[in-house]
């Protein structure tokens, strides 16, 4: 018999592909991990999610109903910049131990609300495909981030404004608290956008600037937030830079008449 | 889909991403609607901006500014309209009258929309100037204030022909026509505008004279009058 065995199937040539382990390209899409579709439903499950699980919120910023937790971010802003406020104004005491408060979260509320508009739009100049709402969210994830974490300062503040008479080392050290707290908010708020589809991020890193001096001269126009005055908010318009430079010129001059 | 459920102010967000093909669809259809949407962000754009810029001298000047400056974007639109559509085809893209209309709108409600979002800002920096009315503010107030003005309308004039290009070269096909197309246009555009502009002056005001809606003299010369007459001054000095 030459029966012939029947020919077996050739294998393929190519090797089945291994599935990688690492995403090949860009970064992961909101959503893949099943934890990160969890709704998060209240305030105290805002900021937890914020500092461990940012994707989350990113991800339900994208989800119908967004406006509950941009609300919910806006509501922890506005109680953390409080006490904060209240932190920062045991420097003077007496009534700047409630219009500190009032100023950091309104000035804070503010320089949010007035950049909105230019975010939105740089963001749209980059290519990205957030909508108004899902920007709204991402800044309100900022602020809120930046609150939190000025609230992890306060203490240290605090002891330092018991300990301490010098209004330009207080302004100093308060200012080094929020510029860190804000490079978090930022990164958060960077991360939110490498999930749009941004083909360029240039805009993006302008409008950081223009938010930084927005929020800067904010604490000028508002002030005084540490030192005390006779009037709530001030007489005089001035730009950030020269009531810095006048802070430092009259606590040069203090320093130099207390020596003599 | 409804034509209505189309039209939606997320399109200017389309716009200012500078998607080519579905900017490119909406120029051939005439839709009136679209054109709505597109002139009421001119006037809601440039005149908040307007308003921001006229404030720093008076609130009723930052009335006037924010009807004259969305007034002038649109009449140069529309006074040179006819001229663009006629160049367009000579200098190599043949499009019709419509087409070319709603490009160079289109162009213009991205710069808009730009001033718009930016006039918080700019309303935020003149509330922190020294009024310019009541006390002399300094000479780099004025200067600092003035020159963010017009780095803000040069960046949203830029950013408008950098997306009117982006479209000419997609309905062109070459890039070298895009470029003589636009350089055409932007040449009527200048030139009209800056006598538009000469004659609806003042726009931030000045703090010896009155504010007023046209200056006494609005009509009297013209923008490059003007200009050549500053020149021979610089140049006399040298004699």
């Amino acid at each position: 018999m030459n029966d012939q065995n029947p020919i077996p199937p050739i294998p393929p040539q190519v090797p089945p592909p291994i599935p990688p382990v690492m995403p090949v390209s860009g970064p992961r899409s909101l959503g893949d991990d099943p934890a990160e579709r969890v709704a998060v439903p209240n305030v105290i499950v805002a900021i937890e999610a914020i500092l461990r699980q940012p994707r989350r919120v990113m991800f339900q910023l994208r989800q119908p109903g967004a406006g509950r937790l941009i609300a919910a971010m806006v509501f922890v802003s506005v109680v953390c910049s409080l006490i904060y406020g209240v932190v920062a104004g045991t420097f003077s005491g007496g009534t700047q131990l409630w219009a500190a408060p009032i100023k950091i979260a309104v000035g804070l509320m503010i320089s949010a609300l007035i950049c909105l508009p230019s975010l939105y739009i740089f963001t749209c100049l980059g290519g990205s495909q957030a909508r108004l709402v899902e920007v709204s969210g991402l800044l309100a994830g900022l602020v809120m981030l930046t609150t939190i974490l000025l609230i992890g300062f306060a203490p240290v503040a605090w002891i330092f404004s018991q300990s301490t008479e010098s209004l330009a080392w207080m302004g100093t050290l308060h200012l080094i608290f929020w510029f860190i707290a804000t490079c978090f908010g930022l990164r958060f708020l960077e991360a939110g956008f490498s999930h749009s589809n941004a083909k360029s991020l240039a805009g993006f890193r302008t409008w950081v600037v223009i938010f930084m001096l927005v929020a800067l001269q904010m604490t000028t126009a508002l002030r005084p937030i540490l030192g005390t005055s006779k009037t709530f908010l001030p007489v005089e318009k001035k730009f950030f830079v020269a009531h810095w430079g006048d802070c430092l010129k009259a606590q040069d001059e203090s320093s130099k008449s207390e020596s003599r | 889909m409804s034509a209505l459920d189309e039209l939606r102010p997320r399109e200017i967000s389309v716009l200012l991403r500078g998607e080519p093909e579905r900017i490119a669809a909406w120029t051939g259809q005439w839709r009136v609607r679209r054109l709505a949407l597109h002139v009421a962000v001119i006037i809601v754009g440039a005149g908040l901006y307007g308003a921001a810029m006229g404030w720093w001298r008076d609130p009723q000047q930052a009335l006037y500014t924010a009807l004259k400056f969305p007034f002038i974007i649109l009449l140069t639109t529309a006074a040179n309209a006819l001229l663009n559509a006629m160049l367009a085809p000579l200098l190599g893209l043949n499009i019709p009258f419509r087409q070319s209309f709603s490009a160079i709108l289109m162009s213009f409600v991205i710069a808009a929309a730009i001033l718009g979002a930016f006039s918080p800002l700019m309303a935020f920096l003149v509330w922190n100037a020294p009024p310019m009315s009541s006390a002399t503010p300094s000479e780099s107030t004025y200067n600092f204030i003035k020159l963010t003005q017009v780095a803000v309308i040069a960046f949203a004039g830029i950013t408008g022909n950098v997306r009117l290009f982006q479209l000419l070269s997609r309905l062109s096909g070459r890039r070298a026509v895009a470029s003589r197309v636009l350089f055409a246009w932007l040449a009527g555009n200048l030139f009209l505008g800056s006598q538009l502009s000469w004659i609806l002056r003042p726009f931030i005001g000045s703090p010896s004279l009155p504010v007023e809606f046209f200056r006494a003299t609005a009509l009297h010369g013209n923008f490059y009058e003007n200009v050549f007459h500053s020149l021979l001054q610089i140049l006399h000095q040298f004699d």
